[in-house]
């Protein structure tokens, strides 16, 4: 049966995890309001035609064109008063960059008992997490002007970090196990 | 539970300067996050983590300290001191 998750963010983390679980029954669908800039293609999955578009439909043009498949898109800003509306599905993937937007996701979750996964990575783009809401605690954002692992340097262990994102929820759908990775370039350990 | 923890004991892994590795000893799971720091603090410094260059300045201000009790596919706890990772 085709499971519906819900993926909130799709810059780096996100933009990824969609495409890695394009093979699945799953359908998906996306918000963010963010629209995507030169320096995103660098580390995103996001192409050059998509820059100045919004991040959702340049990522839903993307996996139309190029594997012929579908994604719900919503371009608005989560917040308190939209996310009865725009969160729920059978897998919530937060993929968000801001403390504010994370703690409304886990707030929503908990409160209506909906699975998600929280993918998170250093500034520095030295480790990556993936973790289960229950196991997930907020970190709090960094000094202003600090890295935010957005050059293309980065691209190669964001994608992994996704990769295990996608794993993750894979091993969910399969057997309902909750399995969370902590990512660094050397390896990656379950959780 | 793994035979090589008990029960009161947890592995200790170590994320720095994008490499990683385990205290060398377990800790006892009640150990206060400022032991934790302290003690990867020492063990960075003295080139002494399996996978971690020896880094005499390191320091372990800042970094988060996550603690996961043993389940059915890692029988053992495990503490985890990592960056802090805000971003998606």
């Amino acid at each position: 049966m085709t499971k519906n998750i819900t993926v909130v963010g799709v810059g780096a983390l996100g933009s990824h995890v969609v495409q890695f679980l394009r093979s699945e029954d799953v359908a998906i669908r996306a918000i963010d309001f963010d629209r995507v800039e030169q320096k995103n293609v660098y580390s995103q999955f996001h192409s050059k035609p998509g820059v100045g578009k919004k991040k959702v439909a340049s990522l839903a043009q993307s996996m139309q064109m190029l594997f012929g498949a579908k994604i719900k898109t919503i371009s608005h800003k989560l917040s308190k008063d939209n996310q009865d509306a725009l969160l729920g599905g059978d897998l919530v993937i937060d993929c968000l960059d801001n403390a504010t937007s994370r703690s409304l996701v886990q707030e929503w979750v908990r409160k209506h008992n909906v699975p998600c996964l929280h993918g998170a990575l250093a500034p520095d783009g030295s480790f990556g997490r993936v973790v289960w809401d229950e196991n997930f605690a907020i970190d709090s954002e960094g000094e202003p002007g600090s890295a935010t692992c957005e050059s293309g340097e980065f691209l190669p262990f964001i994608a992994i970090t996704s990769a295990y994102l996608a794993r993750a929820a894979q091993e969910f759908f399969l057997d309902n196990r909750r399995v969370g990775y902590e990512v660094s370039p050397s390896g990656a350990t379950k959780t | 539970m793994h035979n090589q923890y008990r029960n009161d004991e947890a592995r200790v892994n170590v994320t720095y300067a994008g490499q990683n590795g385990d205290l060398p000893d377990s800790v006892y799971t009640h150990a206060s996050d400022g032991d934790i720091r302290a003690w990867a603090t020492e063990a960075v410094r003295n080139g002494s983590i399996p996978g971690i260059r020896p880094s005499p300045s390191a320091t372990f201000h800042g970094f988060v300290v996550d603690r996961f009790r043993a389940t059915r596919d890692r029988p053992y706890n495990l503490i985890q001191l990592r960056p802090k990772t805000p971003f998606g």
